[in-house]
């Protein structure tokens, strides 16, 4: 169940965190 | 796929399922339909379909195309309202399959609108289809994760609906990566990005459609009691969704949701060129996309934080904070202008816009409160026709009284101060609704029917 619920989240967590962080990257341009 | 496995009794978890499994399974379907956020990515792209480089005759203009978005979302709210009951009955597995099958065959279908250059393929696709698709994968898992946290109702819909904003913040850079990838000399590389999309998204809703589970009836967590006694604005009685059509409650929430949505909406949808026009020259558009992604990050993150506050302030009371500091924001707004601070412009729409995406993950909660948790998704569903009206009223009030007060002379900087103060009339309304609501009365709650009722003698 441990396991499942790792990969689970991993699944919907990696795409999540890429967004995330390709949000972040552009919007630092605002304060340059 | 087994029409059994998709049946609500072979969603039903087995003893010791631990009920975190569930909001992935929510997130994998919000994660997907979130892209709709992101389609004007591909407004630029489509105008092209034959200049390649630019617009040439007999390409689309992007008029046209902005009616994508727009049927998409009148479809949503609409399919939501439609599908409610449907979506109650069969349990969220075959709505979860279902909105997977119309979402990702709406890229499909769009994916042949634009073989043949045919828009309205496009809008029939991605508009209708993928429309209902959105509807119902958006209310699909939210009566689900009622009932899997009944603790904690706020926290588990905003996890979801978190997703929803967080969607078009995967949907933007992968469109963009997609689309360079398959770019050739013919051809901009739309069309296969949708095929490409299409098949994504289908697969990875099915992670949603293979993990989602429901509790076994009078499921509770362990150690966890319903409170002795329940707070004022918290029913314990159900009201089933015909009958909470009818009553005063869903109305006045109908208002609150459709005041908080058109003041965010409105200034999503304008937020490039609104930060550019009230500050000319000091703000690029380089830097006003970048601004348009910083809020959208605030978006998604409200829907968290303000959801999940709203099980330990209650959600009249949150909903209370949104309004009045939502009417504090949007007054200072012309000032900052005035003032030329960027920095103070920036951080008030990006309190502005967690409320906007609060307001969207705390509503299911405030349903439950109200109305119980027999047929929530449903009436979840009926008022998200709140949306779809918010989402015609709010660009419409921000980009006409713009261009009403442009071409009676005001200069472009101070062109949206009357909006905001409409904006802060509107957000007034929704307070008042929301101090308005009270308990629903008796005479709605459902009771199941005794033997005698069912069967006359």
């Amino acid at each position: 169940m441990k396991l499942r619920l790792a990969v689970l989240w991993i699944a919907v967590g990696i795409p999540l965190a890429w967004g995330v962080f390709k949000t972040l990257q552009n919007a630092l341009k605002l304060f340059q | 796929m087994s029409s059994a496995f998709l049946d609500r009794q072979s969603t039903a978890a087995e003893p010791g399922f631990n009920r975190f499994l569930v909001p992935p399974a929510a997130l994998a379907v919000h994660l997907s339909i979130g892209q709709v956020y992101a389609f004007s990515t591909f407004n630029l792209p489509l105008s092209k379909l034959i200049g390649l480089t630019q617009t040439a005759p007999g390409d689309w203009n992007l008029k046209e195309l902005g009616w994508i978005f727009s049927i998409a979302i009148v479809f949503l709210g609409s399919s939501a309202a439609v599908f409610g009951r449907w979506v109650e009955r069969v349990g969220p597995r075959k709505s979860m399959f279902a909105a997977a099958l119309c979402f990702g065959g709406g890229f499909l279908v769009s994916a042949v609108g634009i073989h043949l250059h045919q828009l309205w393929i496009i809008y029939l696709g991605y508009g209708v289809l993928g429309g209902c698709g959105l509807g119902i994968g958006y209310i699909s898992p939210v009566s689900t994760l009622i009932k899997w946290f009944p603790d904690r109702p706020g926290m588990a819909t905003g996890m979801a609906i978190m997703g929803f904003g967080g969607g078009a913040l995967i949907a933007a850079p992968l469109s963009v990566l997609l689309m360079a990838h398959f770019k050739t000399a013919t051809s901009n590389g739309v069309l296969e990005t949708f095929v490409t999309m299409g098949v994504i998204y289908f697969m990875f809703m099915m992670i949603g459609v293979i993990s989602v589970r429901v509790p076994a009836d009078g499921w509770k967590p362990a150690g966890w009691t319903a409170p002795a006694q329940p707070k004022k604005l918290v029913t314990t009685a159900n009201v089933a969704v015909e009958a909470a059509w009818r009553t005063r409650q869903f109305w006045l929430l109908w208002v609150v949701l459709c005041m908080n949505v058109t003041a965010g909406i409105g200034v999503l949808g304008q937020a490039s060129p609104m930060i550019q026009e009230m500050f000319p020259g000091r703000v690029l558009p380089l830097a006003a996309a970048s601004f348009v992604g910083l809020i959208s990050l605030f978006n998604m993150g409200g829907r968290f934080v303000w959801a999940t506050m709203s099980d330990y302030i209650g959600r009249r009371d949150t909903y209370m904070v949104f309004f009045v500091l939502g009417i504090v924001l949007y007054a200072t707004v012309p000032t900052t202008g005035h003032l030329g601070s960027i920095p103070l412009f920036v951080a008030a729409f990006c309190v502005i816009l967690s409320m906007y995406g609060g307001g969207f993950a705390t509503i299911p909660a405030y349903l439950r409160d109200m109305f119980g948790t027999y047929q929530v998704g449903a009436i979840h569903g009926r008022l998200l026709t709140a949306w779809s009206v918010a989402g015609v009223l709010g660009p419409v009030l921000v980009n006409y009284i713009r261009q009403y007060q442009i071409d009676n002379g005001v200069p472009k900087a101070q062109a949206y101060s009357i909006t905001m103060y409409i904006m802060c009339g509107l957000l007034l309304i929704g307070f008042l609704c929301n101090y308005a609501m009270r308990a629903v009365n008796e005479k709605y709650h459902y009771r199941v029917p005794t033997t005698a009722e069912r069967v006359p003698s």
